[in-house]
């Protein structure tokens, strides 16, 4: 299986272990990604000033894995949502996809509707499969307790970015089990990092922010594990910037969901990339090294656990 | 020529010199403050360098990016094959054969200018200038970076060099097929001026080195040219190889000769013979005042990107400013930048030149020499910088090494700290610049400029004295008609549940802006600080049991905002 890795503006220059681990994984389960690097911004960041102009990077970027045969593969849930976002209004609104095609044919493109897009969590949970993982696995851990931070454009508007349950995910929870982990149940699993206010309304976003770390601490979570770029950056960079002015806490160590898998999958830290996470010690990294033995059979026990309401 | 030729010299020695002078007192805005001291800070930091263990990496850059060109490579074979055959061939013309003998013979022993090798080299060369430059005209015209426009200068550039080469390669054919040339040499080396002697090589020459001579014509006596052969044998082709080795001036002589002939051949062979010279010296003159200055900035710039990087920040702000300076000259506007900007389809969208980083580099070298630019041009530069993802594509495929990262976010500020609103700050543009920590207090002074004409743009709830119901408004969907007054969305709002009184920090809560829109007021709506504290989380939306698409509006009601803001009725 082949896909069209769409990284996004944050992801290679900013998280670039994110693509890395994610490739690795992927090519440990049989799945090859191309970097295409015509693929352009996806349009995000300009949303708040003119919907238009969110919308064409969108079509473009799909055109051009169209034209390829390829299906895109993004990380991002930025990226995921504006994709599906100008998918479903190439779909609904038939003037505005003949003036868009106009445009894409300058470069000679054409967007038909034929390719998808798929998030890296569907790729794992759907086309690769929990079983197929499973196999693959040569590590577990014990005892580690995760905050999944979800991110919002992934889940809603669930109509238009038709992933999971977008009131009770479970694809995350899922591949977390799979590596004996526990995705805790916490009060800012679903919601708001602050990042779209990042730069605009900095102070809300960093009270947004704080409001999810003392959310993740108070469950528990020995590390915070976000989906989204967005997310990550928030917790990766403004937290450290954050903590700059009030020193009073310790920080929470992002850990991305391909990093824990790729060391369950036997994939060596240093090709992760879990210390170029900013809030990453070499200390998190042994710890977390100390908590992997065997694959064991845990499935009865996590049953067990209560299933708390989610939101 | 001795007065072209120094007058050149002085014209190019002085323009380098104004340029280095540039690159260490120019500025790109006028704000910059870092300017003292930096023609010392220049001298310091190259010292360092060279005195240090960065001393090797400029060896690696000097053979991996400045004589291989590895980042064009990485780029585009095409491209690289154009840059290096025109490089290559230029430079091994200029050592071989335009900076005189002493030049000539210092790299190529036993080196004169009539025997082999040479004749052919010098062809080989030319030829291989020419093919670059075809390669760079058809890449202009059909290849060319999509959305960049080629300038006069770009032409201009690749029209000079390829007059050197071509008035070259027409003076050689001319000299070949002279007759005033053949008599002066068959004197001058052979010593032969009888014409006994003289019609036989004359014969000879014609028949197989593509002389023209106005006293033989075909069908040439064979006995005459066997003759003329013996004679060539014996006094000239000792240090005058075959004129066929000169492949491309000899094939061309056929063509050139008899029209030169017809001319009168020593004025045309003067004439040509000044019109290479003249392409030569202008080009020398031309050179530090036009791009081609990056054949001397370029390999600067280089060198720093390869000690420095363009991630480091750079220690010294008076170096960080020079490097600046190095930058605007070494750009050659190929576009490779442009090409790849991960910003180019917002391009579409604002028709905004300055969106594209090549076109930034353009208008900065143009302010940075002090040329007046207007108050429009500036705003839509301001705006073309801020309609960045900060993905440093650009930084990163800069074929020139070109710090496109440092120079772009240094001007961005420079230019908001000018005065002129962005409304572009409102988008997410300014996350990634939240995270470096660069700007803080430029970044919030730029936006208070923005909230006092927010402030001053929209009527709030609080002013209005009584409700009136108008018609329904535009805000790209009907969804908010549906609403019927439940409040989910303002009660699972995590922005609203951070304030004990968010009325009065966001002026509408979410159902209050649907009201507001259902009695057809979208000005109190636009005006509300609640679509600037909207975090775009959705659980509005998603909570909605009538499907009203809060957010989605929310998003509509910033553009109108912004549209007004700049100007414009929404």
């Amino acid at each position: 299986m082949k896909l069209a890795f769409f990284q996004g503006c944050n992801i290679p220059i900013r998280i670039e272990q994110y693509a890395v681990s994610a490739e690795t994984v992927l090519k440990k389960l049989g799945v090859e990604l191309e970097i295409v690097e015509e693929f352009t911004c996806c349009g995000y960041p300009v949303r708040n000033v003119d919907e238009k102009a969110y919308i064409i990077p969108s079509v473009r970027n799909m055109a051009i894995a169209e034209k390829k045969g390829l299906d895109i593969m993004v990380i991002c849930n930025c990226c995921f949502a504006s994709l599906q976002k100008a998918r479903s209004v190439m779909a609904n609104n038939p003037e505005l996809a003949v003036e868009i095609n106009e445009i894409l044919a300058k470069d000679g493109l054409k967007f038909e509707g034929t390719g998808t897009v798929k998030h890296f969590l569907t790729v794992l949970h759907e086309d690769i499969g929990l079983e197929a993982i499973k196999k693959q696995l040569v590590n577990m851990v014990s005892e580690l307790n995760l905050s999944v931070i979800h991110g919002c454009h992934i889940l809603r508007p669930r109509e238009v970015t038709l992933f999971d349950d977008s009131f009770v995910p479970r694809i995350t929870d899922e591949l977390i089990a799979l590596t004996g982990a526990t995705s805790l149940d916490w009060r800012g699993k679903l919601e708001c990092c602050g990042a779209a206010l990042g730069g605009l309304n900095s102070e809300l976003s960093q009270t947004l922010l704080q409001e999810k770390i003392d959310g993740a601490r108070d469950a528990g979570a020995q590390f915070v594990t976000p989906v989204c770029s967005y997310c990550h950056l928030q917790f990766d960079t403004t937290q450290l910037n954050m903590r700059e002015q009030r020193q009073d806490q310790d920080v929470l160590p992002v850990l991305l969901l391909p990093q824990l898998l790729g060391l369950c999958l036997g994939i060596d830290e240093k090709v992760l990339g879990i210390e170029q996470n900013s809030t990453i010690e070499p200390l998190h990294v042994d710890n977390l090294k100390a908590l992997l033995g065997p694959p064991v059979e845990k499935k009865k026990k996590r049953k067990k656990r209560p299933q708390k309401e989610a939101a | 020529m001795k007065v072209l030729v120094g007058l050149s010299l002085l014209v190019f020695l002085a323009g380098v010199t104004y340029r280095i002078y540039g690159w260490l007192t120019q500025t790109v805005l006028t704000t910059d403050k870092a300017s003292t001291g930096r023609p010392s800070a220049a001298l310091k930091g190259a010292m360092e360098t060279v005195f240090s263990g960065e001393f090797f990496t400029l060896i690696k850059t000097f053979f991996t990016d400045i004589l291989f060109q590895k980042r064009l490579l990485n780029k585009s074979a095409l491209r690289w094959a154009a840059h290096s055959l025109i490089f290559f061939g230029f430079i091994a013309l200029l050592l071989m054969h335009g900076l005189g003998t002493g030049v000539s013979e210092f790299f190529f022993r036993d080196y004169q200018s009539t025997i082999q090798p040479y004749l052919s080299l010098r062809n080989l060369f030319g030829l291989m200038v020419l093919l670059g430059l075809a390669i760079a005209i058809y890449r202009r015209l059909t290849d060319a970076p999509q959305r960049v426009k080629s300038y006069g200068s770009d032409w201009l550039a690749i029209a000079i060099v390829g007059a050197i080469i071509l008035s070259g390669m027409v003076l050689e054919s001319s000299k070949i097929s002279s007759y005033s040339a053949f008599t002066v040499m068959a004197e001058d080396y052979g010593g032969i001026t009888e014409p006994d002697e003289l019609l036989p090589l004359e014969t000879y020459w014609a028949a197989e080195h593509g002389l023209v001579s106005p006293n033989i014509a075909k069908p040439y006596d064979p006995a005459l040219i066997e003759e003329g052969r013996e004679i060539a044998g014996d006094t000239c082709m000792e240090c005058h190889a075959p004129a066929q080795s000169a492949f491309i001036s000899y094939s061309l002589a056929k063509v050139v000769g008899p029209i030169v002939s017809g001319l009168g051949d020593e004025g045309v062979v003067n004439v040509l013979f000044y019109l290479h010279i003249i392409c030569c010296v202008g080009l020398l003159a031309w050179l530090p005042f036009s791009k081609m200055f990056h054949v001397i900035a370029t390999p600067i710039s280089l060198l720093i990107n390869g000690v420095m990087g363009f991630k480091e920040p750079g220690k010294d702000p008076a170096n960080v400013v020079n490097r600046r300076m190095v930058g605007l000259s070494a750009c050659t506007h190929c576009g490779s930048c442009s090409e790849l900007c991960s910003s180019l389809m917002f391009y579409e969208s604002f028709q905004n030149d300055f969106i594209l980083p090549s076109e930034k580099v353009q208008i900065l070298k143009r302010v940075a020499a002090g040329q007046k630019v207007d108050e429009q041009t500036l705003a839509n530069l301001q705006k073309g910088l801020y309609i960045c993802t900060s993905c440093d594509r650009c930084s990163e495929i800069c074929p020139s090494g070109i710090n496109l990262r440092e120079l772009f976010i240094s001007s961005r500020y420079q230019l908001l700290n000018q005065g002129i609103p962005e409304t572009s700050m409102l988008s997410h543009f300014s996350f990634p610049l939240s995270l470096t920590r660069n700007f803080i207090d430029d970044h919030k002074n730029a936006l208070k400029k923005l909230e006092k004409i927010f402030k001053d743009s929209f009527s709030k709830l609080k002013d209005l004295t009584s409700i009136t119901v108008s018609d329904p408004v535009q805000v790209g969907t009907d969804s908010y008609q549906s609403c019927y007054a439940c409040q989910r969305c303002s009660n699972i709002c995590p922005v609203v549940r951070l304030y004990d009184d968010p009325v009065a920090e966001l002026d509408m809560l979410p159902h209050q802006i649907i009201f507001s829109l259902g009695i057809g007021n979208k000005d109190i709506a636009m005006g509300s600080q609640m679509i600037w504290s909207c975090s775009t989380c959705y659980l509005c939306q998603e909570h909605c049991p009538n499907k009203v698409e809060l957010t989605d509006i929310f998003y509509n009601l910033k553009n109108a905002a912004i549209t007004q803001m700049e100007g414009g009725r929404a």
